[in-house]
């Protein structure tokens, strides 16, 4: 499964992990992923940990995710893009837009 | 459509059966169907008629002579790739291992004897219905081909054939897909300043280049009418935040070349880092993304800074998209930067970047096919002067000579006034406004261009020198005119007092007109009878470095600085 989530309840917590590839390929996957959550203040987890490569529709895809997380004043934090990954967030200055953990 | 139509009526079938009887009871099953039927007793003869006569339907027996069902079907698959003729294998063989082989060797069903009639039939019907539903996609295809490939001409037409300068700036555009993601835009400023934008719009085909035209149009349009980079970058980045939906954006880098300043300004916006390069093929700067992609925030970040650098003439700005760092090899190796940078240098030594570029990046991909638009620029930061002929200048004959000490009475066709005070005198760029008012109410003149340049001095003089205060020494050194420009900027956030008031008055005449310019500013003034004279001087030296009041000699009727320096009143005037 490229996209897998967690929900850790107890923190409000929505934890997704994309694997390989993020791009427009699981644009259906990935919205599916979130669209249904829908408490209030959620903080979504981007987990790119074991993500390989991201283009720019998936950089579309997470405003999309920002979109649905600030309509439930909640927020977007991503983890552990790999260096290549990290390059094309710090291309499209991702920093200034929502949290990136490393 | 009417080959189709007479197709339908009179559907063809081929039976392939080394028995004549199996092929009789099928063909009469088939004629009972409406279908016209030919038959082959031998694969090789099935292939043969197959291709001679591109029949609806085959039906294939599996052991023959010659050649066997399964051989017949693959050479039929392979010479069909782009039409899908069902083909169903008759047989009396009921094993998994024919059902697997039918299968694999193209075959679309299998129907095992015996069967009856009405089954067959059925069968037949099944098989059409799929079939059918494939000739509909594919003339679906073929429609959504042809409006795209006329919506792309439509689109190239409106974007890149009325681009400035393609002979100086090198182009190179490789669509993955036929709209491109990609988009390339270049103009000139009426101070003959060129205005660059390199922009690739999240993912490619359609869906992506409907943002291209509006940003095509405004920033021409803004270019043209001499607005500033910084207010082009504000303007592109609001509309596309209004027009395009979240997920779709512009990653862009904007640059502006100013031979007269040896100066670049640059914004980049989420494309890779763009360069400049000397003449010997060195590295001279390298500009990072320093803002996310266009259309992602309503508004540009505070403190959103052109970077500003010095350039010789033949220094190259290169801007690229990710396409070209990205190509990958049949290895799965990336061009990447370190690759770009060898092949630009090359390119930067012989004089042709974009062809070395793009030909070292189809060698290195080789057969890969290609993913992403590739896109790249080559500005040179010369070549782009246009001198001031003293012919520019009018000089009317003595009769009509001149007085701009009683211009102020005299009968105007309309005035225009503007004063800027405070901070909006840093927001406001009043030349576009002044600009626009003259073209509405007099229409388009080649003569503007001259008013645009006349006005664009007086006003920044009076801004630079006479509310900030800035001294023109120091544009003097190597770094110059990258230090005043920052130290401008600085002082522009700064300003919450200080005023420059702008008035036009247009004076038709017989056999052409005449605008007179008054300009005052809060400033203190300068010494204009010492600036004056060394004009003069600059003049007859023929070596002036201060270009603004020597241009604006050259330009005006007459220009005359009075108070102590803070009102200016100019004149231009033209025939027709």
């Amino acid at each position: 499964m490229p996209i897998t989530t967690r929900e850790l309840k107890d923190v409000n917590q929505l934890v997704i992990s994309i694997e390989e590839r993020f791009d427009f390929s699981v644009h259906q996957k990935f919205r599916d992923s979130y669209i249904n959550v829908d408490t209030q203040n959620t903080q979504f987890v981007l987990d790119l940990a074991l993500t390989t490569y991201m283009d720019s529709s998936a950089l579309g895809m997470i405003l999309l995710l920002k979109d649905h997380a600030e309509n439930f004043t909640g927020s977007v934090v991503i983890k552990k893009p790999s260096e290549t990954v990290n390059k094309i967030l710090e291309i499209a200055q991702f920093h200034r837009l929502l949290t990136i953990e490393k | 459509m009417v080959a189709d139509t007479d197709k339908q009526d009179r559907k063809l079938a081929l039976v392939v059966d080394d028995s004549k009887m199996q092929c009789m009871v099928l063909a009469v099953l088939l004629k009972e169907e409406g279908y016209t039927v030919f038959t082959a007793n031998d694969g090789a003869r099935g292939v043969s008629m197959y291709i001679k006569y591109k029949p609806d339907l085959v039906l294939m027996d599996i052991n023959m002579p010659v050649m066997n069902g399964y051989e017949a079907t693959r050479q039929i698959k392979s010479v069909s790739r782009n039409s899908l003729c069902p083909l169903i294998f008759i047989t009396s063989m009921d094993t998994d291992q024919a059902y697997i082989e039918s299968i694999e060797a193209g075959g679309d069903g299998i129907l095992v004897r015996p069967f009856s009639p009405e089954v067959f039939k059925a069968k037949i019907k099944s098989i059409q219905r799929i079939s059918d539903l494939y000739g509909q996609v594919r003339s679906l295809q073929q429609e959504q081909q042809i409006d795209a490939e006329l919506a792309e001409q439509m689109m190239s037409g409106v974007i890149e054939s009325r681009n400035f300068a393609l002979d100086k700036i090198g182009i190179v555009k490789q669509a993955a897909a036929l709209f491109s993601g990609d988009i390339q835009l270049t103009a000139q400023r009426p101070n003959g300043d060129v205005n660059v934008l390199l922009g690739d719009f999240t993912g490619h085909g359609l869906r992506s280049s409907i943002g291209a035209i509006p940003l095509a149009e405004t920033f021409r349009a803004m270019t043209r009418k001499g607005f500033t980079l910084t207010e082009i970058v504000t303007q592109i980045n609001r509309q596309l935040y209004d027009l395009l939906p979240s997920d779709l954006f512009l990653g862009a880098a904007f640059v502006t070349v100013s031979e007269h300043d040896k100066s670049a300004y640059i914004l980049n916006a989420g494309l890779p880092d763009a360069y400049i390069f000397g003449v010997s093929g060195e590295i001279k700067h390298q500009i990072a993304s320093s803002h996310p992609p266009m259309g992602v925030l309503p508004q540009l970040l505070p403190n959103t800074n052109l970077t500003v650098l010095t350039v010789d003439a033949d220094d190259r700005i290169l801007l690229i998209s990710d396409g070209i760092v990205e190509a990958r090899n049949e290895y799965g190796e990336m061009f990447e930067f370190d690759r770009f940078e060898v092949s630009a240098s090359a390119g930067v030594i012989v004089g042709n970047v974009s062809e070395r570029v793009l030909n070292d990046v189809m060698e290195f991909c080789h057969s890969m096919p290609q993913e992403d638009d590739i896109s790249l620029i080559d500005i040179p930061c010369g070549g782009w002067t246009t001198k001031i002929k003293a012919t520019d200048k009018t000089i009317l004959p003595h009769r009509d000579k001149f007085d701009i000490d009683t211009a102020i009475n005299l009968p105007s066709a309309w005035r225009w006034q503007l004063t800027l005070s405070g901070s909006r005198l840093a927001k406001v760029n009043p030349i576009p406004m002044a600009l626009s008012q003259i073209n509405e109410i007099e229409g388009d003149s080649e003569h503007w261009q001259n008013l645009y340049t006349i006005l664009t001095e007086l006003f920044v003089n009076s801004l630079d020198h006479g509310v900030l205060e800035l001294s023109s020494k120091l544009k003097s050194s190597a770094e110059g005119f990258a230090l005043y420009f920052k130290e401008r900027e600085l002082r522009l956030a700064d300003l919450k007092s200080g005023f420059v008031d702008i008035q036009l008055s247009y004076h038709p005449m017989e056999d052409g007109g005449r605008v007179i310019i008054y300009i005052t500013d809060s400033g203190r003034g300068f010494d204009y009878e010492k600036y004056q004279e060394k004009i003069q001087q600059g003049m007859a030296d023929k070596k002036f470095s201060g270009r603004g009041l020597l241009v604006l000699e050259q330009l005006c009727e007459s220009l005359v600085y009075r108070g102590k320096g803070t009102v200016v009143e100019a004149s231009y005037v033209w025939n027709v």
